[in-house]
C-alpha cells in the first residue's frame, strides 16, 4: 500500500512539474501578444520609420535589417554545412579526425554568442575594415550556427535508408553522383525543416549582432556593407537607450513581431518540406 | 526507357551543372574573395556614420534627420555606445563624427582630431516620485553618491534604503559628474549601472528611493528633479555659472573630413538649427 | 577518379572549418587579452574584486562570482523543473497532451533572449522590488530569467536521453508489479542518469553564456556580492556594456579575458560531457 501511495503523490508531482512548465510558457506568450500584438499589427509599426525623439515610430527597416541578415548568414553558412555534413555522414570513417571534429562543433555551439560577437568585431570589423556591416554580422551568424545547421543536416542524410545508396551504386553510379543524385534530394526536406531552428535563433540573436552589424536605426540596408539595426538587437537598443518617450510600447511591438517572424518561418519552412518531399515522390512514381 | 538510362542520364547531367558542388565552391569564392578585397575602403561617399555619446545623441539625430531631409542623397547614419566609444571608433577610421559629452583626453588626442563644440548642456540630479527631499547640498550628493550615505533618512528623507544609479564608465555625463559632483571620487560600486540617460531616467523612475543623474534634455515627468545647493538645475542659472553642473557638447571629427562631413557640421552649427532644435533642450552654442 | 578526390577534399575542407573558426577565435580572443594577462598579471585579474578601468584596477572575480551564482541558482530552479519536465512527457502525460507540450517547449526555446530579459524586467524586478524592498536587480532576478531559459534545453536534452532507453526496460519492471513511481525511480532514472547529467550540464552551458536577459535584470554594478537582492554583474553582462566603450588598451584587453574565461568554460564543459558519455560507451 506504501508503494501506491508514493505512485499516486509522484504522479501529483509530476502533473504539478508539467503543469508549471505549461504556465510558464503560457504566461510569457500571453504577455508578449497580450502587451505587443496590437502595436505589431499596426501598419504604421511594422512598415514605419523609427523615430528617435518623439513618439509614434516603427520597425519597418529593422525587420528589413532582420531577414536581410538572415538571408545573408543561410547563403554563408548552408552550402559549406551541408558540404561539411555529407562529409562527416557519407565520407568521414570514425576515428580520431572525425572526434575531433566533432568536439569543435560542440564547442562552437556551447561558446556564448557575446564571445562570437567581439570576434566578429575584432576579424571582421576592425581587422578586415569592413566597418560595422550585414556581412560581418553575416559571417559572425554563420559561424555561430554552423553547428546545429551541420547537426540538422547530417541526421536528414543519415536518416536517408542504406537501400536507396545501394540501389543506386549498383546501377554503376559513384559514390558523388549517388550523394548528389539520391541521397541529397531525399535528405532535403530535413535539412530544409534543419533550417528553422538557425533562423529563428538569427531572427532573435542580438548580443552577437550589434557588434556586428551596429546599430544604426535609420538605415535600410541595401548593400551587405551597409551598416543595419536588425529587430532583436533594435529591442535591447530600445529599452537600453529610452529616448522615445513611447519605448516600451516599441519593445512590446518588437517582441510581438520577433516571435510572429519565428513562428512564420517554422511554420512554412514545414510546409515547403512537406511540398518538397509531395513532388520528390511524384517523380520517382513517374 | 528513361529508367534504363538513368545512370548515363545523369552522368550528362552532371558534365552540364552540379548545382550543389557549384554553390560550395562559389561560396569558397566569395569568402576568399572577400576577404582579399578586406583592405580596400567599402564605404560609400554619402553616408556619414555618427556615434558616441548617448547625450548628444537625440541631437545628432534630429541633425541627421533634417540634414538628409534637404535632400542630396546624403544618408547620416547616428548610433549611441558612449563618449569614449565614439573617440576611438573615430581615432580606428569606423566612424566619421564622434559624438562626446567630455573633452578630449590627452591620451585620446592623436592631433588629427579636430573639436566642434555644439552646444551647452546641464545635468540635473533626479530622484523617484517617492522620495520626500528636493534639495541636497553639494556634500549630501557626494556622500550619497560615494556610498557614505545609505539611507535617506540621513539627508531628511524618508526611512529608506537609498538605491544610487550611475552611468557607465564610457559616459562623458559621469565623467564630468564624478570631477566636479564627487570632487574626482568614484561612485559606490554598490551603484547600478545604465548604459544611456533614457535608461537612467527609465531606473530612477521605476525604482522606490532611487536617485540618479541626467542631462537636462531627459527630464520629464516620470521623475523628479532635484536642487542642487539650493539652485534650480535650469538654463539661466547655468549661463551665469550658479549651476555648476554643465559642460559643452561635442562633434569630432577627423581634421580631414570629407566635404560631406565637414556640411553636416556647419549644417548643426548653423544660426537655423542652434536656434531651432539645440534651444528646446540645450543652450545654444552661438 | 580525380574528379572524386577533389570532391572529398572540398567537402572535407568544409568539415574542417569548426576547427578553423574554433582555432581563430581562441587566437584572436587569446592575443588581445595578452596586454590584460601580462599588464594586470593572473593573480590580480582573478583574484581582486575592484573593477576600476578609469582608476587601473582590472579585478574581475565580482563578475566571475556574479556568472558562477546566476548559473547555479538558474539550475536550481531550472533543472529540476526540466528534468520533471521530461519525465511527465514521457512518462505520465497523455501522448497528445504530451506531443502539444514537447511543441510549447521547443516554442519556448525560440523565443529571443531580450524579449525573456524585457518581461524579466518589467514584470520580475518589480515584483522583486515590493516584496524584498530592494531595487529588485540582482542574482535572484537573473536566476530566475535563467531557468526559463535553462527549461527548454534540459527539457528537450533529457525527453531524447529517455526516450532512447529500450521500451523492454519499463515494461519489465511493470511486468514485476512495480508501480509507475517504482519504475521510474529504480529502473529508468538510474538508465538516464548520463543522459540527464550531460543535459543539465549543456543547459549549463546556455547558462553561463546567456548575455542579454541577464545584462537587463541583473543591475550592472561593480560590486561583489553574495546577496541574492543586490545589483552586480557576470561576465557577459559586463562584456556588452563595456565592449562598445572601452578604449583600446588594457581596459579593452581585459574584457578579451573575460570573453577567453568563457571560451575555456565552454571547452571544459564540452570536454566533461565528452568524459561522461564516453564512460557509458564503454
Amino acid at each position: 500500500m506504501k508503494a501506491g501511495r508514493a505512485d499516486r503523490i509522484a504522479t501529483i508531482v509530476f502533473w504539478s512539474i508539467g503543469l508549471v512548465s505549461m504556465a510558464i510558457l503560457a504566461f510569457i506568450i500571453l504577455e508578449i501578444f497580450g502587451r505587443g500584438l496590437v502595436t505589431a499589427v499596426s501598419p504604421s509599426f511594422f512598415a514605419g520609420q523609427p523615430a528617435t525623439n518623439q513618439a509614434g515610430g516603427g520597425v519597418g527597416p529593422m525587420i528589413v535589417s532582420s531577414l536581410y541578415l538572415a538571408a545573408l548568414t543561410m547563403l554563408i553558412s548552408l552550402p559549406v554545412s551541408i558540404g561539411a555534413a555529407i562529409y562527416m555522414a557519407e565520407y568521414a570513417r570514425e576515428g580520431k579526425f572525425n572526434n575531433f571534429i566533432r568536439f569543435c562543433l560542440d564547442s562552437l555551439a556551447t561558446l556564448p554568442s557575446i564571445v562570437f560577437g567581439i570576434f566578429g568585431l575584432t576579424l571582421f570589423v576592425v581587422t578586415f575594415k569592413w566597418s560595422y556591416c550585414l556581412l560581418a554580422g553575416a559571417f559572425t551568424l554563420a559561424l555561430l550556427n554552423l553547428p546545429i545547421l551541420l547537426r540538422g543536416a547530417e541526421e536528414s542524410i543519415k536518416q536517408v535508408p542504406q537501400t536507396y545508396r545501394e540501389a543506386s551504386m549498383s546501377l554503376g553510379a559513384n559514390r558523388w553522383i549517388t550523394i548528389k543524385k539520391v541521397v541529397l534530394p531525399s535528405a532535403m526536406p530535413g535539412v530544409i525543416t534543419g533550417t528553422v531552428l538557425p533562423i529563428g535563433r538569427i531572427m532573435g540573436e542580438a548580443a552577437a549582432v550589434i557588434y556586428t552589424t551596429g546599430l544604426f536605426i535609420r538605415a535600410i540596408p541595401l548593400s551587405p556593407f551597409d551598416p543595419a539595426a536588425p529587430l532583436a538587437g533594435y529591442i535591447w537598443y530600445a529599452q537600453t537607450e529610452a529616448t522615445v518617450p513611447d519605448y516600451r510600447q516599441i519593445v512590446n511591438g518588437g517582441a510581438a513581431i520577433l516571435l510572429i517572424l519565428v513562428f512564420l518561418i517554422n511554420f512554412s519552412a514545414r510546409r515547403f518540406a512537406r511540398f518538397y518531399a509531395k513532388r520528390k515522390q511524384l517523380e520517382v512514381k513517374l | 526507357m528513361r529508367k534504363n538510362n538513368s545512370a548515363a542520364e545523369n552522368y550528362g547531367n552532371r558534365r552540364r551543372r552540379s548545382p550543389s558542388l557549384k554553390a560550395i565552391l562559389a561560396i569558397l569564392i566569395l569568402i576568399a574573395a572577400v576577404t582579399a578585397c578586406s583592405g580596400c575602403s567599402v564605404r560609400r561617399s554619402g553616408v556619414i556614420r555618427v556615434a558616441g555619446s548617448t547625450t548628444v545623441l537625440p541631437l545628432a539625430q534630429e541633425g541627421a534627420n533634417r540634414f538628409m531631409d534637404m535632400g542630396g542623397g546624403k544618408n547620416v547614419l547616428v548610433q549611441g555606445g558612449g563618449s569614449s566609444v565614439g573617440i576611438s571608433q573615430l581615432s580606428a577610421g569606423i566612424i566619421d563624427i564622434a559624438n562626446s559629452s567630455r573633452e578630449l583626453k590627452p591620451e585620446e588626442d592623436n592631433g588629427r582630431i579636430v573639436d566642434n563644440r555644439i552646444a551647452l548642456d546641464v545635468i540635473v540630479l533626479v530622484v523617484n516620485r517617492g522620495v520626500q527631499v528636493a534639495n541636497l547640498s553639494s556634500q549630501q550628493v557626494k556622500d550619497i553618491f560615494t556610498g557614505a550615505v545609505t539611507n535617506w533618512s540621513q539627508v531628511e528623507g524618508q526611512d529608506a534604503p537609498v538605491i544610487a544609479v550611475v552611468r557607465d564608465q564610457a559616459s562623458g555625463t559621469r565623467e564630468m559628474f564624478d570631477e566636479i559632483a564627487l570632487d574626482k571620487e568614484e561612485s559606490a560600486s554598490s551603484a547600478i549601472e545604465c548604459n544611456s540617460n533614457g535608461i537612467v531616467r527609465e531606473t530612477v523612475g521605476n525604482t522606490p528611493n532611487a536617485i540618479g543623474y541626467v542631462s537636462l534634455g531627459y527630464v520629464n515627468a516620470t521623475i523628479k528633479a532635484i536642487d542642487y545647493d539650493g539652485v534650480a538645475p535650469e538654463e539661466q542659472n547655468a549661463k551665469d555659472n550658479t549651476y555648476p553642473l554643465s559642460r559643452y557638447l561635442h562633434m569630432f571629427t577627423s581634421d580631414t573630413p570629407r566635404p560631406v562631413t565637414r556640411e553636416f557640421i556647419e549644417f548643426v552649427l548653423s544660426p537655423d538649427f542652434q536656434n531651432e532644435v539645440v534651444t528646446q533642450e540645450y543652450i545654444p552654442v552661438i | 577518379m580525380a574528379r572524386e578526390r577533389y570532391i572529398k577534399l572540398l567537402l572535407m575542407a568544409c568539415a574542417s572549418l569548426s576547427f578553423l573558426a574554433i582555432l581563430l577565435i581562441f587566437i584572436f580572443i587569446l592575443r588581445e587579452s595578452m596586454p590584460a594577462l601580462t599588464k594586470v598579471g593572473f593573480g590580480n585579474l582573478f583574484t581582486s574584486t575592484d573593477w576600476n578601468p578609469d582608476k587601473g584596477s582590472f579585478g574581475i572575480l565580482a563578475f566571475l562570482n556574479g556568472t558562477i551564482l546566476t548559473t547555479l541558482g538558474g539550475l536550481i530552479i531550472g533543472a529540476p523543473l526540466g528534468v520533471g519536465t521530461a519525465i511527465f512527457l514521457d512518462q505520465v502525460a497523455p501522448k497528445k497532451m504530451a506531443t502539444v507540450i514537447r511543441r510549447g517547449i521547443e516554442l519556448l526555446a525560440g523565443i529571443p533572449s531580450v524579449v525573456i530579459g524585457w518581461f524579466g524586467l518589467i514584470i520580475l524586478v518589480p515584483f522583486i522590488a515590493r516584496i524584498t524592498n530592494s531595487s529588485g536587480y540582482g542574482i535572484a532576478a537573473a536566476s530566475v530569467v535563467l531557468a526559463v531559459m535553462v527549461l527548454p534545453t534540459i527539457t528537450a536534452l533529457s525527453v531524447e536521453t529517455l526516450r532512447s532507453l529500450p521500451i523492454e526496460l519499463k515494461e519489465a519492471s511493470l511486468a514485476m508489479g512495480a508501480t509507475r513511481w517504482q519504475s521510474i525511480r529504480t529502473v529508468l532514472l538510474p538508465a538516464a542518469r548520463e543522459g540527464i547529467l550531460v543535459a543539465v550540464i549543456l543547459g549549463m552551458g546556455r547558462a553561463i553564456g546567456e548575455t542579454m536577459a541577464v545584462q537587463m535584470v541583473i543591475g550592472n554594478s561593480r560590486q561583489f556580492t553574495l546577496s541574492l537582492f543586490k545589483p552586480t554583474a557576470t561576465l557577459t553582462s559586463r562584456l556588452v556594456t563595456d565592449m562598445g566603450e572601452a578604449p583600446p588598451g588594457v581596459f579593452r584587453s581585459s574584457l578579451f579575458a573575460m570573453a577567453l574565461v568563457l571560451l575555456i568554460f565552454a571547452m571544459l564543459l564540452i570536454f566533461s560531457v565528452r568524459m561522461i558519455t564516453r564512460k557509458r560507451k564503454a
